[in-house]
């Protein structure tokens, strides 16, 4: 029951259904008593009619006259049946219509008595008996206790009742099913600023919009308000703290660099004071650069931010190195599956496939080739397969292991894959991608990287 | 070559300048954005510095300013935030190349001269016009494989000719570029140090590595030598 909808429906349906049940049950028993009373006027106006058409025969029995006989009585298998019981005699007189049925009309009764019983004919056809015990005062024989019976079918009564159950069980079922349909529709209807806001916040998380649209129900429009509030509030934070971070980088270079330019001529002298210092403000640069580039990566997706076109960005970088490497006789090929996107933070990104490009361009002979696929295959997030290989002198088996080592203290260069591949490995872990290294079919080094993209 | 530097920070900007004359440039410097525009666009200059946090105009848009304007020397950006980010807008507005803070100096020069040899068409650091050799890192001259020892004046006329080999240079213009604004020029001068020039490379007369053409100035006319 994960569905507000849902359990509205059933919340509803539950107490709809009930209501309906126990008006079926009950109309059903109004309509059985009402067929029952019916039935006993019949039975009481045949009986009547019988005990006064009954003429005592000249063997002492009783019998109506054939003449003031109804016509069902006289019809086999007509449902209207009759019997007379005459206990001095013997003799038992049953109307025509009972030719051929075999029904139980019941023992016969002491004088005064009446008894109502159902019995099943043949077919298991059901019928309804009265009986009932007579004397007559005028029976010359008198003490002779006549039983009178008279029987009639129930099938018609029957039929009747399942014609009108059958009905009432259309009528209740069409409108209970009516009544659900209108209600689902009102539902699908005050539902729908929900499903908008379950959208749009979809939209969000995919970077297709950066806040929520307005124009919500008053019991939503707080939360909508809120949600906003909160993402414009993260993003602005994440900027301004990048922004002091940058601003701090930049003040402590700008200084680091004057002290630098201030040394120069005495560094060239090994063991002397200036060489010392000229170390320790390489250190000190390496720290600012590793550390604060660490901490204003974002490490995820913004809510909000548009994913990055991975070709776009792959086509910059091409253009800046081409530029920066111009000394060198360089090719970059780019090999970008189509719309191929990457989520997350943009910065991050150029970050990363820069300084993957940049180590590439900086060891290659000549040729450079960043190729990039999206893979279906895989459910995971990681889909974008970012490979990037060079045919430079490739890296040995041991830095290789050092590069993808987790936690290495990356301020102590590894020589020549120093700070940025510390800052891509860390990039990459933080995004819960994935590096490999090894050699690339065009002779240098291969890196393999795997990213959250689509 | 008269290189701009455009620095906010005096120490830097200074350092920079002592350090560039004495490799033999002309210096001019800015310590804003606007001021540096103005005299991106009013110098004539071979290569400009620009640091891309600058007060009142950001370096970013100096450079792009600057291109607008159809000045196509060569940029090198300084940075401070050195992410790729920042360098491939820097490139794109128009820089040709970029240097980290902090940054040795040695590190600036070398791309400096890497982008005026670019500029002028040559690949390697060395300038070779027939039997003519100039080595750009270290400024020396050969002719045959026999060092010429020659003046600074008399070298920075020699590079620029080179580094331009077959164009028309103006009288104008080698004085422009080898004294600072305020520094009172005289076009006799350019005329001496080419004189001299030409005794100490060619003293038998035979190669005629400078020629003078009447009212427009001079040309390297050997032909260039690709490695």
């Amino acid at each position: 029951m994960h569905s507000l909808s849902r359990r509205l429906l059933l919340c509803v349906s539950i107490p709809l259904f009930l209501l309906f049940g126990v008006m079926g049950f009950v109309l059903d028993l109004s309509f059985r008593e009402l067929s029952n009373r019916s039935l006993q006027q019949v039975l009481d106006s045949q009986m009547v009619q019988l005990i006064a058409a009954a003429e005592l025969q000249p063997n002492g029995s009783y019998a109506p006259a054939a003449r003031s006989l109804e016509s069902a009585l006289s019809t086999p298998g007509s449902g209207l049946y009759a019997q007379i019981r005459s206990p001095r005699v013997s003799t038992v007189w049953q109307s025509p219509s009972t030719a051929g049925e075999a029904i139980a009309f019941g023992p016969a009764l002491p004088p005064g008595a009446r008894t109502f019983s159902r019995a099943t004919e043949r077919d298991d056809d059901e019928v309804a008996v009265e009986s009932r015990g007579i004397q007559f005062s005028d029976d010359p024989a008198s003490g002779q206790t006549l039983t009178f019976s008279v029987a009639v079918s129930l099938g018609p009564y029957q039929k009747e009742l399942w014609r009108l159950r059958t009905q009432l069980l259309e009528i209740f079922g069409g409108l209970a099913l009516l009544l659900l349909g209108t209600l689902v529709l009102l539902l699908r209807w005050v539902l729908s600023p929900l499903r908008r806001l379950e959208r749009e916040i979809h939209a969000v998380e995919e970077g297709r919009i950066d806040t929520l649209g307005s124009g919500y129900p008053r019991e939503l429009s707080g939360v909508a308000t809120n949600l906003n509030a909160l993402l414009v509030g993260e993003r602005k934070r994440v900027f301004r703290y990048r922004d002091t971070l940058g601003n701090l980088a930049h003040s402590l270079k700008t200084p680091l660099s004057v002290m630098r330019s201030a040394l120069t001529g005495e560094v060239k002298t090994a063991g002397s004071p200036g060489a010392a210092l000229g170390s320790e403000i390489d250190r000190m640069s390496g720290i600012i650069e590793h550390q604060l580039k660490r901490a204003a990566a974002s490490g995820g997706a913004l809510l909000g931010q548009a994913p990055v076109d991975v070709g776009a960005v792959a086509s910059e970088l091409r253009a800046t190195l081409l530029k920066v490497y111009a000394r060198k006789d360089l090719s970059i090929e780019l090999a970008v599956e189509l719309e191929s996107q990457f989520i997350g933070d943009r910065g991050d990104f150029v970050e990363l496939l820069g300084n993957v490009l940049d180590n590439a361009c900086k060891w290659c002979k000549s040729r450079v080739r960043l190729t990039v696929s999206i893979d279906n295959l895989t459910f995971s997030r990681e889909r974008l397969k970012v490979v990037v290989e060079d045919d430079g002198p490739g890296i040995s088996e041991e830095d290789r292991r050092r590069v993808g080592q987790r936690g290495v203290r990356t301020d102590e260069n590894v020589p020549g894959h120093g700070i940025g591949l510390a800052m891509v490995q860390d990039t990459i872990e933080m995004y819960g991608g994935s590096l490999t290294i090894d050699a690339a079919p065009l002779g240098g080094a291969r890196f393999s990287i795997r990213l959250p993209g689509r | 070559m008269r290189v701009l530097v455009v620095e906010d920070e005096a120490a830097l900007r200074d350092m920079l300048k002592a350090r560039l004359t004495e490799a033999g440039f002309t210096v001019d410097v800015a310590a804003d954005g606007e001021e540096g525009l103005f005299a991106a666009l009013e110098y004539p200059l071979d290569v400009a510095i620009i640091d891309l946090g600058l007060p009142k105009l950001a370096g970013l848009e100096v450079i792009r300013r600057l291109r607008a304007g159809r000045k196509t020397y060569p940029i090198l950006i300084l940075t401070a935030r050195d992410n790729w980010q920042d360098k491939v807008e820097g490139l794109q507005a128009g820089a040709d190349d970029y240097v980290p803070k902090p940054f040795h100096f040695e590190e600036v020069l070398a791309r400096l001269q890497a982008l005026l040899r670019r500029a002028g068409g040559w690949a390697s650091p060395e300038l070779v016009c027939g039997p003519i050799t100039l080595d750009t890192r270290a400024q020396t001259v050969k002719v045959s494989g026999a060092p010429v020892e020659l003046t600074t004046f008399e070298y920075r006329i020699l590079e620029h000719l080179m580094l331009r080999a077959g164009e028309v240079i103006s009288k104008t213009e080698l004085t422009e570029r080898l004294y600072d604004e305020d520094f009172e020029r005289d076009s006799n001068v350019i005329e001496v140090l080419i004189g001299r020039l030409r005794r100490k490379l060619d003293p038998q007369d035979q190669l005629k590595p400078i020629e003078t053409l009447r009212g427009r100035g001079y040309r390297f006319a050997l032909s260039r030598q690709t490695a």
